[in-house]
């Protein structure tokens, strides 16, 4: 034990004198320090759009908490009242356009995953959502294409890169420098002294990371007291991928190398796991196994709409009632009535391509899931955006609750609707209330 | 001499296990990538296209209709899958695919393959790009990084030296070695995928023959350069292990970090609007007019003068035209202006973002090449936009003319439900064709990329010849 203490402070002597270390060191804690900053950057430019949205939303609708007190007696008045009261809106597209946000997370900064392919919010009136959810955020394809130098790059890739720099010449380093010999003949066993250099290697990298995710939540003012439990599963995860590659690297200088050879086996190594593996699975899963035609979703939608259109009323009714029953009263004749009826069937069909959709996907993704192990950057990765809520998985989650969200809104102006009914002043402020 | 010297360089490589084995793999990588991406490619060629002509059957077999019925009924627009997307996937998993085309709005080309695929698509897919771009470069400098170094080490160097030979032709005897051994792996593979090529590429893009032929020069240069790089490297390292040190770093830095750093960088300098700002200022400048004070109904009601005094009447009943038509095609054309000016604007700010990196090709030749490649496979930014060019300009040709026959053949009087038209009407609507932009085109597009190409070549030459005298023989 006492040998094991002194091999360390003297190796830690060393590796302090040594400029290499201090510059790895350094230009990877400069990375981290970057990916802290373009990660919270990135995650205050989507906030600021959701903000934007938010308060956009929020000035259209209090005009309509004005307008529903106008004194219509007054002409010029009149539009403005009916457009507040009326669920059906006024003329064409005059529907009031409401917005579901998809608010940051509180470690999206860390990682921001796929966020960056999907929109953070959409804005939908009570008409069929189908029509209005084929919607993108503006990015340079580029941008999307280069990914993001964000924490979780600088741990999944930087970090194994550092592994290797500290570790190739582990064995070699002493046997080029000519201080082999002076080792072998120490009573304490070559083996002994290496993995406690190791060790201590292994210790700073740990160190190191553990210092990056503190100052990544100070930093992006992530809250320990709320978020302490994934704090602990990002250290754990990256000390266990951390020391993944230590032993890697460790089987590599077993071999007795020359330092370059290591070096060149060690960036093999870090090649083949965090580079080769995962665009192969790519090119096998992704390039080869087609994707749903999502077009055929709008196409359906049109078709449907067209057969609404054409056919008697009763061709929406007897879709419509039979699953609706609350708001059957026996008229078939109300256009209104038939014009919101016919929506719902509208999404009923989009949701069930969808669902199709979705199904044919999760395959081709439980694909990729199932071969993720040979690519251990990706699935560290992937599990790093999961605990940050910023993978697919999020993004479908949300998508769930605009669904929702559009249900309650259709619940309440139906109800309206159907009854030829206008909305009250409590109808507006529970609908505000729900903004 | 030289022909000596490149011959000793070639078996040495030939014979050194570790070129074998990272070679041997570079070889079968290769090969899968350019056979297993030719396949994919061709799969979703074929569902593209089908997809395509699925869709103008149900635009020809609409049935009976208004006019104004069938252009809300509306087309679809497929992206073909370029020919060369197989060597190099680009931005294609990235852009949209499809975009659905109607009256009085412009949708976004959309459903990428990244929407619907988890994290792993972040990590890129195995093309023939990525293994020339990548992974080549690091076997020229496991190639070359002891070239000299291990010379001199070995003390032969001196003795080459003394044969009466200039350093210049021994560094220049050296850089061709090494560069036959990468055109020998380079060339044979890039052939094969070159014969995977069909009848049906032929046609997907003419240009097809030259877009390759320019990709494989462009690459041919990039390898030049990276050896000529080495060599100097390790020419002028003070031991092999330093020269392999300083060619690993410079490998990562300029293959792995500067890349993503220069795009994260460009966002920052020309910032993106949101979906949300640029659907806004389009809505608000149709509304009030481009300027902010011609609204919309102050549009139509001058429109509507003049139509009525071109014909003489009073009313619109009068009219021997149909005047909803008209209106519509105006709004058309003045949305279309006010989109045009939206979209242009944002296709600067993603030309600006994009153009840092195309300079950076200046310090980075991976750049450089990155960008050309992308642009000669056909899966770059330009293309992207091109396609959503063309399915737009389709659009509005269409629409137009089902406005126009509105205009002509519904005469004033007859109710929307009582004037219809039929399927001569929607074949006098040919099927929606794109062509993939001229290699001339491209190469305009990206000489910043392939100036910084030849800037390095020129570089990396001089300071070979400048230099090589001085290379130290101890």
């Amino acid at each position: 034990m006492k040998m094991l203490f002194h091999i360390l402070s003297f190796e830690w002597k060393t590796l302090w004198r040594s400029n290499t270390l201090k510059v790895l060191l350094l230009v990877v804690f400069g990375a981290g320090i970057y990916g802290i900053y373009f990660g919270k950057f990135e995650i205050d430019k989507q906030q600021k759009r959701i903000a934007k949205v938010q308060q956009y939303e929020r000035q259209q609708f209090d005009s309509l908490m004005l307008w529903v007190e106008l004194d219509t007696t007054i002409t010029s008045n009149k539009e403005k009242y009916q457009q507040a009261v009326s669920p059906t809106g006024v003329g064409w597209n005059k529907h009031f356009t409401y917005y579901l946000t998809n608010n940051a997370p509180p470690a999206a900064g860390l990682c921001l995953g796929q966020r960056d392919l999907y929109p953070v919010y959409y804005g939908f009136n009570v008409t069929d959502l189908a029509r209005q959810v084929n919607t993108g955020e503006l990015a340079n394809p580029m941008k999307l294409l280069t990914g993001n130098f964000d924490l979780s790059y600088v741990f999944v890739f930087l970090f194994p890169l550092l592994v290797v720099a500290l570790f190739y010449n582990l064995y070699a380093g002493e046997k080029e420098g000519g201080t082999l010999s002076l080792l072998q003949s120490q009573s304490t066993s070559l083996r002994t002294i290496l993995f406690s250099k190791g060790l201590l290697r292994l210790t700073m990298i740990w160190l190191l990371a553990a210092v990056l995710l503190l100052l990544s939540f100070a930093l992006q003012g992530i809250s320990f007291l709320e978020n302490g439990v994934l704090f602990f599963q990002w250290l754990a995860i990256i000390y266990g991928y951390c020391l993944f590659w230590v032993v890697l690297m460790g089987a590599a200088v077993a071999l007795r190398l020359s330092s370059a050879l290591s070096a060149m086996l060690g960036l093999g190594i870090w090649l083949i796991f965090a580079l080769i593996t995962p665009a192969l699975l790519n090119l096998f899963v992704l390039a080869n196994e087609p994707l749903p035609n999502r077009a055929e979703m709008i196409h359906a939608v049109r078709t449907l709409n067209g057969r609404n259109w054409e056919h008697p009323k009763s061709f929406v009714w007897d879709r419509f009632y039979p699953e609706n029953p609350q708001y059957n009263d026996g008229d078939t004749t109300n256009f209104s009535k038939w014009y919101y009826a016919s929506f719902t069937l509208l999404d009923k069909e989009a949701n069930a391509l969808k669902a199709e959709f979705e199904k044919q996907v999760s395959k081709r993704n439980a694909l990729l899931d199932q071969w993720q192990w040979l690519a251990p950057a990706a699935m560290v990765h992937e599990k790093l955006s999961t605990l940050s809520d910023t993978d697919r998985e999020s993004h479908l989650e949300f998508v769930k609750e605009v669904h929702a969200y559009h249900d309650g809104l259709k619940e309440l102006y139906y109800a309206r609707i159907f009854k030829g009914e206008q909305f009250s002043s409590d109808d507006l402020q529970t609908l505000s209330d729900k903004l | 001499m030289r022909k000596l010297i490149i011959k000793k360089e070639i078996l040495t490589a030939l014979r050194d296990v570790r070129l074998q084995v990272s070679g041997g793999i570079l070889i079968v990588l290769m090969l899968t990538a350019v056979f297993v991406g030719w396949q994919g490619q061709k799969q979703i060629q074929e569902q593209r296209a089908k997809a395509q002509s699925a869709m103008y059957d149900t635009w020809l077999n609409q049935g009976n209709k208004h006019p104004h019925s069938a252009a809300h009924y509306g087309q679809f627009a497929f992206k073909p899958k370029p020919v060369l997307s197989f060597l190099d996937v680009g931005l294609d998993n990235y852009t949209g695919i499809s975009v659905f085309l109607e009256a009085h709005k412009q949708n976004e080309v959309l459903f990428s393959a990244a929407q619907d695929s988890n994290g792993m698509t972040r990590f890129g897919e195995m093309t023939a790009a990525l293994i020339l771009q990548v992974l080549l470069p690091l076997l020229i400098i496991f190639l070359t990084f002891n070239i000299f170094s291990k010379e001199r080490e070995e003390g032969t160097l001196k003795l080459i030296h003394a044969q009466g030979l200039s350093m210049r032709q021994l560094f220049m005897g050296k850089v061709w070695g090494a560069y036959l051994m990468v055109l020998l792996i380079f060339l044979p593979i890039i052939l094969l995928a070159y014969l995977q090529l069909d009848q049906q590429s032929a046609s997907l893009d003419s240009a097809v023959t030259t877009k390759f032929l320019l990709l494989t020069f462009g690459y041919a240069i990039y390898f030049l350069a990276f050896v000529l790089l080495c060599v100097l490297i390790s020419a002028f390292a003070k031991n092999s292990g330093l020269s392999l040190l300083t060619l690993l770093g410079l490998w990562i830095v300029s293959c792995i970090i500067l890349p993503k750093a220069a795009t994260n960088l460009a966002d920052k300098v020309y910032p993106t609007p949101s979906q949300f700002e640029f659907k806004k200022t389009i809505e608000d400048k149709v509304k009030n007019g481009i300027d902010g004070h011609n609204p919309s109904d102050v549009r139509l009601a001058s429109l509507r003068q003049e139509v009525l005094d071109e014909y003489g009447v009073e009313t619109i009943e009068e009219l021997p035209v149909n005047w909803s038509g008209i209106a519509m095609q105006a709004g058309e054309e003045y949305t279309d202006q006010v989109y045009d000016a939206e979209f242009t604007k944002v296709e600067n700010i993603f030309n600006r973002q994009n153009r840092l990196s195309e300079w950076a090709g200046f310090i980075n030749p991976y750049l450089a090449v990155r960008n050309l490649s992308m642009a000669l496979a056909g899966t770059d930014f330009h293309h992207h936009v091109a396609f959503a060019r063309a399915a737009e300009n389709y659009r509005r040709a269409f629409v137009k003319k089902m406005n126009k026959d509105m205009e002509v053949n519904h005469k004033p009087g007859i109710a929307y439900g009582d004037y219809s038209v039929g399927e001569e009407m929607w074949s006098s609507i040919k099927p929606f064709q794109y062509n993939l932009p001229d290699a001339a085109t491209l190469l305009y597009n990206q000489w910043r990329s392939i100036v910084a190409l030849a800037f390095w070549l020129v570089l990396l030459f001089s300071i070979s010849m400048t230099y090589a005298p001085k290379i130290p023989k101890l």
